[in-house]
């Protein structure tokens, strides 16, 4: 296909670490994170730090999506995918509850097609009601795939252009509907009935691919009662052929130990010429592995020994949600818990990634916790010797790299979900208010701007080719410095 | 942050004059919402400012909750929970409003259920000012009247007796009273036409307890925990409550009968707030996905008089407000109302309009009070905020941020109450009472308002509704029964007591022209039927035979159940092993696999249950099987290689775990056995190859200092791939 060679030619999302040797991810792959080393920040630049819903200046485009949409956005090739719900009606013989990947053209926001989903009988259980995909899609542009996890907790290989390139694509080509609109898998992997997963409430793995291997987290966890882990012997975590859909390893080192649910993401990083995959798990371990083999490098754990586990706002043992940052041998990340249990108090973690077996006493850098962290589900963004990180309280903190050093705070006086995303010399930041506040990045605290998006986000912005895309929980925008839009469509709020 | 709250000029108030039901003593606050359920109190003179470090704190206490209190009789009281590790328990507490000392505590224990430690004590308590009784419902479905004293006038288990659910959500309905009758909602599914799970209301007695109606106005709840506190009102002359339903609905139910009377579909999820009423205009939250459009959340406002299905015909106005918990207060032509997100919004009650908005924190689940010009509400995150409302912007007086001991935050999920000139509510970290300490406390009752009472009903005014009361009785073998009947207008107006014909429903025995039944003395289950003014009506009885009970399913066709199991039905069903009939609970089509099921009544203990059964294994999956006595748990547990014994899944206050290899498509016999020693419950289990001899010594055991002393046998399993039952046998401990 002919967008190949523009696509290749962008530098939307080059690692920004150290390219692994031999085992690596092509440039021009999108993902959760822009890369495998799941660095909030991007090389885009002319971005806007401003814009006008209203009179829409430098508003490129707007798209409705369902009513909740916390996969995503994902920039890959030509397209712009959103996890979300299927109560934006795309497909008016398909309504009702459903989980939904919608697909849009990013030069002019036009709909092409969407995956959607029956919801699993089981529920809440395992597939809480009106929550959607809540999974972004890994673009994989190699042979023009996407990668994700599906509300049913199936990892599906799909073609990324859907039905549109006129072929049913298999291994699978069992899909009722081949219309224009419609998904082709190319195949799924289905964790609850062929791995005996026990997602709880919702798999949301991001997958990330490196060589031939695609890596997510599972979903494993606890039953309703909340204590009892039913699927010990389940994975946790696994590494699939990308091309197959064949299992090739499973781990299941957090089995009944893990604490509520697995909802993070893999990342990974080449440490002094080793490449290391990085699960975190529901027990509040962070795993490294071998890619290839599965094999456990290091694992450590992100709550001190003394936590506890305890609903509500007192526990101070916590999971991992947040999804783990590969930067300069080292491995950032925070602990959190479903927003659903409150907030409480946090710790962030800066774990050395050059030693092996349990490293908790050895490999700690830095750490910030106490009355100075809170609970987090959001991933760091790291730039130039900076490090931005926000808490489920609603703080964005700007710290030293190295040192873990203060430099300032801002409170969005909302809840933060989603993460800090870093571009051409600004930070970006939505909340559960549906603001969106841009910051000048830097050692000096300076707000330049704060815009309201009229739901709320849970997601994390990105940018590609000069756009900034941010989907808020009902809409995708699309925003440009310079971009006009026509005034006041009744569905862009 | 929104940098600038966007403030709207206003349309002209429109003046509302007082809510339509009005019940208690103005002065005091028997009702989570106030004496007119509304969020709002006559009281004046209230502080403005106050200071956790003692200006303005008249007392604080020990305490934590996530509930309102009620304020009556010169008393404090709220839900809350207390004790650590095995103590751990929900507790019903009073203090003397005057000086916050503790008058008096009762502590009960959770009990199978699923709802975690931290959303213990979630319901709040309501009050009657006609007896003083104080009314709790337990996140664990124990219902408990209490007279002012504390001392327990009448106790229910909802969970046996009436097949409630209680889920890990831990969201549990506020009882209401309402006349002479306490209105208790709930998701249930107990047997016969009540079988489907259905977010009921029960009305009972509220002296008494006595069950007067069941009402199931709704369809299939979206979730089984919610909270929406019903309101009642009058309107043209009739009695009515008006419910947030668990099927997403607003129900209109006539006070008196239960009859449903209109629904109004809001949500795509359960209501969890509580509605307002002022000037028949229905005020209404929700934050989930809308029924007729692609967002989340709304806040509408309708006209409460109609019949069947008001919502296209009704709404007023609706707003994109995603405010979920909070319960709107309407007051001189403003609703008040917190967002989930923690933002205040004053909107016009006419048209819907923006007034003004105000942020007080990031999660907002309380809704806000009224009282002398000043609004009064509290934050998740601790904070408690009083608040003057102007006409075209808020000015916030006060911000207070509570803590725990520990320096955290304190969680507050409860509203302010107001009652004597002073300000009460629970936090996590204990309950307060603000008020201006020069002023005299005086607790003695305002005159008390009787309950509005319609016009009555015009002489030679027809029947339109029998009930057959009470509703539904359990009875052990030899017992008898008396039933009466009692109609209503159309209305629902009281016309007396009527004589009726009797026939029995699927019952065996005699039942005479007063009423007066005399079941055969043996289990069963069935209808007794009135008949007056060619109207039916029909109450509900289930007997049970004493112990021993022995059950081999060998009577029960493939697919069926013996009638007198409650509870889960539909996933227990008897099935052909090979010539062998055997109870059978196979992976769930939908929903969870794990249930209970009931062979008994609530009030049996001191016995030994038995029982045969056979897990099978696919790949990963083994099942968990267990027997139910007297409120605990023997479970076996395929995966982990384990035996069990528990009260409360979520909180393993007194669990036992012993290592157990045990094998799939072998059938292994389980016993269990309760007996109350001294204060303690002693909880003995063994399991074994039914092929082998019964061993001797018990295979695990554990002591209860908080004895549950009571409740029926039964059987559960959790079956991701099916278990197996048979020879169920129950006798009396020896």
């Amino acid at each position: 296909m002919s967008k190949k060679t523009t696509i290749l030619s962008l530098l939307a999302a080059v690692m920004l670490s150290a390219p692994a040797v031999g085992f690596q991810t092509p440039d021009g792959d999108a993902m959760y994170g822009g890369t495998p080393s799941r660095n909030m920040v991007s090389r885009e630049t002319g971005l806007p730090a401003k814009w006008d819903l209203e009179s829409g200046k430098n508003v490129k485009w707007i798209q409705p999506l369902g009513s909740q949409s916390y996969g995503g956005p994902v920039a890959g090739g030509e397209y712009i995918f959103v996890g979300t719900n299927n109560e934006g009606k795309r497909n008016p013989k398909l309504v009702g509850d459903r989980g939904v990947v919608m697909v849009f053209r990013a030069s002019d926001g036009e709909f092409l097609w969407q995956a959607i989903h029956d919801k699993l009988p089981d529920g809440k259980v395992h597939d809480w009601p009106l929550q959607g995909v809540c999974s972004g899609p890994y673009v994989s542009l190699e042979k023009e795939r996407i990668y994700y996890v599906s509300n049913r907790a199936e990892l599906i290989c799909a073609d990324i252009d859907g039905f549109r390139d006129g072929k049913n694509d298999g291994p699978y080509t069992d899909e009722k509907d081949t219309g224009m609109q419609a998904e082709d898998i190319i195949w799924k992997l289905d964790m609850i009935n062929e791995l005996d997963v026990f997602p709880h409430n919702l798999a949301a793995g991001n997958p990330m691919i490196v060589g031939d291997l695609v890596f997510t987290v599972t979903g494993n966890g606890v039953d309703e009662g909340h204590i009892n882990v039913p699927s010990p012997l389940a994975p946790s975590f696994i590494a699939v052929n990308k091309h197959t859909g064949e299992l090739v390893w499973e781990d299941a080192s957090p089995g009944a130990n893990i604490l509520h649910g697995s909802w993070s993401n893999p990342a990974y990083g080449v440490v002094n010429g080793q490449p290391q995959v990085y699960f975190p798990g529901g027990d509040g371990w962070l795993y490294a592995f071998e890619p290839k083999t599965g094999k456990l490098i290091w694992k450590f754990d992100c709550n001190p020994k003394d936590s506890k586990w305890i609903l509500g706002g007192s526990g101070t043992r916590n999971n991992l949600i947040s999804t783990p940052v590969f930067y300069d041998n080292k491995v950032y990340i925070g602990v959190g818990q479903d927003p659903e249990h409150g907030e409480g108090p946090g710790n962030f973690w800066v774990i050395d990634a050059t030693k092996t077996g349990d490293v908790t006493d050895t490999a700690k850098v830095w750490h910030r916790g106490g009355e100075d962290f809170n609970r987090t589900i959001s991933t760091a963004a790291i730039h130039d010797g900076l490090l931005y990180i926000a808490d489920l309280s609603g703080f964005l903190y700007c710290l030293d790299v190295k040192t873990g050093q203060h430099y300032w705070t801002h409170d969005v006086f909302a809840a933060v979900w989603g993460s800090p995303f870093v571009a051409d010399g600004k930070v970006y930041l939505g909340d559960e208010d549906g603001d969106v506040v841009v910051l000048a990045a830097g050692k000096e605290k300076k707000v330049l701007a704060e815009m309201h998006l009229g739901s709320a986000i849970y997601t994390t912005p990105i940018a590609k080719d000069g756009v900034l895309y941010i989907a808020s929980r009902t809409t995708l925008f699309a925003l440009e410095e310079g971009a006009q839009r026509g005034k006041a469509d009744p569905s862009s709020n | 942050m929104r940098g600038s709250r966007v403030l709207r000029t206003l349309l002209a108030a429109a003046l509302i004059g007082p809510a339509l039901t009005a019940s208690a003593a103005a002065g005091e606050w028997p009702h989570w919402r106030g004496p007119d359920q509304n969020g709002i109190s006559s009281e004046s003179g209230l502080i403005s400012a106050w200071s956790k470090d003692g200006q303005n704190l008249i007392w604080s206490a020990p305490f934590t909750g996530r509930s309102t209190p009620v304020v009556i009789d010169g008393r404090v009281c709220a839900n809350g929970r207390v004790g650590e590790g095995i103590m751990r328990q929900e507790v019903v507490a009073c203090f003397d409003a005057g000086d916050g000392r503790k008058l008096w505590e009762h502590r009960f224990t959770p009990y199978l259920t699923t709802v975690p430690w931290n959303r213990v004590g979630w319901a709040n308590l309501t009050a009657d000012p006609d007896t003083g009784y104080i009314y709790a419902q337990g996140v664990g479905g124990t219902f408990i009247c209490f007279d002012k004293n504390g001392k327990v006038v009448w106790q229910k288990s909802l969970v046996e007796e009436y097949g409630f659910f209680s889920g890990y959500g831990g969201r549990t309905q506020t009882p209401l009273i309402d006349e002479e009758r306490l209105i208790v909602t709930f998701v249930s599914a107990s047997w016969g036409d009540w079988s489907a799970p259905r977010h009921r209301l029960f009305a009972f007695d509220k002296r008494s307890g006595e069950h007067l109606w069941t009402s199931t106005p709704g369809a299939f709840p979206a979730d089984m925990n919610s909270q929406s506190t019903p309101v009642a009102a009058v309107v043209d002359d009739r009695r009515i409550l008006v419910q947030g339903n668990g099927d997403g609905w607003i129900y209109a139910v006539d006070a008196r009968t239960g009859e449903k009377i209109w629904g109004f579909h809001l949500s795509k999820r359960a209501i969890n707030s509580t509605v307002a009423i002022a000037d028949g205009v229905v005020y209404a939250g929700h934050s989930e996905e809308n029924v007729d459009e692609g967002q989340m959340g709304r806040v509408v406002a309708f006209d409460i008089r109609g019949s069947g299905d008001i919502t296209r015909s009704n709404e007023k106005w609706r707003r994109s407000i995603t405010a979920g918990f909070s319960s709107p207060l309407v007051r001189n032509g403003r609703v008040y109302i917190v967002d989930n997100s923690a933002n205040l919004h004053c909107l016009d009650a006419e048209t819907g309009q923006d007034v003004w908005e105000l942020n007080i924190g990031r999660v907002g689940k309380g809704s806000p009070t009224w009282a002398d010009g000043k609004i009064f509400v509290t934050e998740v995150n601790g904070l408690f905020h009083i608040v003057e409302p102007g006409q075209q912007e808020a000015r916030s007086l006060d911000v207070e941020e509570l803590s725990v001991p520990e320096g955290r935050y304190a969680e507050i999920y409860g509203s302010p109450a107001i009652a004597y000139g002073r300000i009460y509510f629970t936090t996590e970290g204990g309950i307060y009472c603000l008020g201006d300490k020069s002023k005299p406390f005086s607790a003695s009752r305002s005159s008390r308002t009787a309950w509005p009472s319609q016009a009555a009903a015009p002489s030679g005014a027809k029947a339109a509704k029998l009930l057959a009361v009470p509703a539904e009785v359990r009875l052990k073998a030899g017992e008898s029964a008396e039933f009466r009947v009692l109609a209503f207008d159309e209305k629902g107006r009281a016309l007396g007591q009527r004589n009726a014909t009797w026939r029995l429903d699927g019952l065996e025995g005699t039942i005479d022209g007063q009423g007066r039944l005399q079941p055969q003395a043996k289990t069963q289950f069935g209808l007794v039927t009135a008949e007056a003014d060619g109207i039916t009506a029909s109450a509900r009885v289930r007997v049970y035979a004493d112990l021993p009970l022995s059950e081999d399913f060998e009577s029960v066709e493939p697919g069926q159940r013996p009638g007198y199991m409650h509870g889960a039905l539909a996933r227990f069903q008897v099935a052909d092993l090979e010539g062998n009939k055997v109870l059978a609970k196979g992976r769930s089509p939908r929903s969870i696999h794990r249930h209970n099921t009931f062979m008994g009544p609530a009030d049996w203990s001191g016995y030994t249950i038995q029982g045969d059964m056979l897990a099978t294994r696919t790949r990963r999956r083994v099942p968990d099987m267990g027997l139910i006595n007297s409120g605990y748990i023997m479970d076996v547990m395929g995966v982990h290689q384990r035996i069990e014994l528990r009260s409360w899944s979520s909180e393993l206050r007194m669990a036992k775990v012993v290592p157990f290899a045990w094998q799939a498509d072998v059938w292994y016999t389980l016993k269990m056995r309760v007996d109350i020693e001294g204060d303690k419950a002693i909880i003995r289990g063994k399991v074994w190859p039914r092929s082998q001899q019964e061993p001797q010594e018990w295979t695990i055991t554990a002591e209860d200092p908080l004895p549950i002393r009571q409740g029926s046998p039964g059987l559960y399993g959790y079956s991701p791939t099916t278990i197996y039952y048979d020879n169920i046998k129950v006798v009396r401990n020896r």
